[in-house]
């Protein structure tokens, strides 16, 4: 499958595949950072958009209130990630810039900048669903195996294939995608001025479309410096490929959970 | 039934080796998920359409959202499909 989707569905001799690979993972002359968002873009943003961002354009409240369940156990396990990310590695940037996630996603700062997560609650409250019976609501399989990949990527694998594999998903939201050849942005920019979700809806979507940008952009940074200090770029990428594999599916999870509002 | 001319009943894909029979027919599918897939998909069009059988599916898309008809016995069903992870239905959605 993942031959089809990324290569070529043509069953094809070693020689023939071996080269369309090598031309897949080539990193051309604008390094990796160019071709994780490449990657990425084609994934999420190219001609046939993921269904949970066609949906995300102009929400009903249904895939908010999808969005919303599902993503507390993606914050949850989030924290987890980057907690691994820093207990493991040696460099000061990396762990500050860890520190500094998990401060927006998931701790905030004070009462005047609660984080991600207390506002994707505070969203799923607008809209009529007590955070309390969100607790209470189990992650569907594609989420909750989409976890576990995570954790076992950030648990054993290098660090920078864990920075790449969790932040490269900050993509998702970072609005500059659209001059860098994706089709169209998470949302349409307008829900953020207009009424037509509530307005802790927009808080909450405000709130990544400003942070991650910075998030995804600096993360790639670093992993492009790293990856090359410890010579493992080829690992990286494969690590990246897999993490987007299954946050494909955990989009989809969204909306299938949105079928229950 | 008539499916596509090459490789896998639901993404024509040529690599795999995956074989169900289906109506009767034995059927080449790259993997087991294409299997169910297509499965799901003939039942759902007869359980909308209360055909027997169905004579040919004609397809278009890719894995996020799929164009379909069905053709029997010279009528036509026009649908919208896309599947889950597993090979579920995940929208389904009848073309006028």
């Amino acid at each position: 499958m993942w031959l089809n989707r990324n290569i070529t569905k043509n069953k094809s001799d070693r020689k023939t595949l071996s080269k369309l690979l090598a031309g897949f993972f080539d990193l051309g002359d604008r390094g990796l950072e160019s071709w994780v968002k490449r990657r990425f873009i084609e994934k999420f943003y190219g001609q046939s958009p993921h269904p949970f961002v066609v949906a995300l354009q102009h929400p009903s409240r249904a895939t908010l209130l999808g969005y919303v369940v599902e993503h507390q156990h993606f914050l949850r396990q989030w924290v987890r990630s980057c907690s691994f990310i820093m207990a493991r590695t040696d460099e000061m940037e990396v762990v500050l810039y860890e520190l500094d996630n998990i401060n927006t996603e998931y701790g905030g700062v004070g009462t005047g900048q609660p984080s991600h997560y207390e506002l994707l609650l505070r969203m799923g409250e607008s809209l009529g669903l007590d955070r309390q019976k969100a607790f209470r609501m189990a992650p569907l399989e594609d989420t909750r195996e989409a976890i576990r990949v995570w954790d076992m990527i950030c648990q054993n694998d290098h660090w920078v294939e864990g920075l790449a594999a969790m932040h490269g998903l900050e993509l998702i939201a970072n609005r500059k995608l659209r001059s860098e050849g994706a089709s169209i942005g998470y949302f349409d920019p307008m829900i953020l001025k207009n009424e037509e979700i509530s307005k802790e809806a927009k808080a909450f979507l405000r709130e990544g479309y400003e942070a991650d940008v910075g998030h995804s952009e600096q993360a790639l940074g670093l992993v492009e410096k790293y990856s090359k200090v410890f010579g493992n770029v080829d690992d990286v990428q494969a690590t990246f490929l897999r993490s987007i594999d299954y946050f494909d599916r955990y989009l989809m999870a969204r909306l299938e959970r949105s079928r229950q509002f | 039934m008539k499916v596509a001319e090459k490789g896998c009943a639901i993404c024509q894909a040529t690599w795999g080796d995956y074989w169900e029979e289906i109506q009767g027919q034995r059927m080449f599918f790259c993997c087991y998920i294409c299997a169910i897939e297509f499965k799901n998909m003939i039942n759902e069009v007869k359980k909308k359409t209360g055909w027997k059988k169905i004579d040919e599916i004609k397809m278009t898309g890719n894995h996020r959202g799929r164009e379909c008809t069905a053709l029997y016995d010279g009528k036509r069903y026009s649908f919208n499909i896309r599947f889950d992870s597993k090979g579920g239905i995940d929208a389904f959605s009848e073309r006028v």
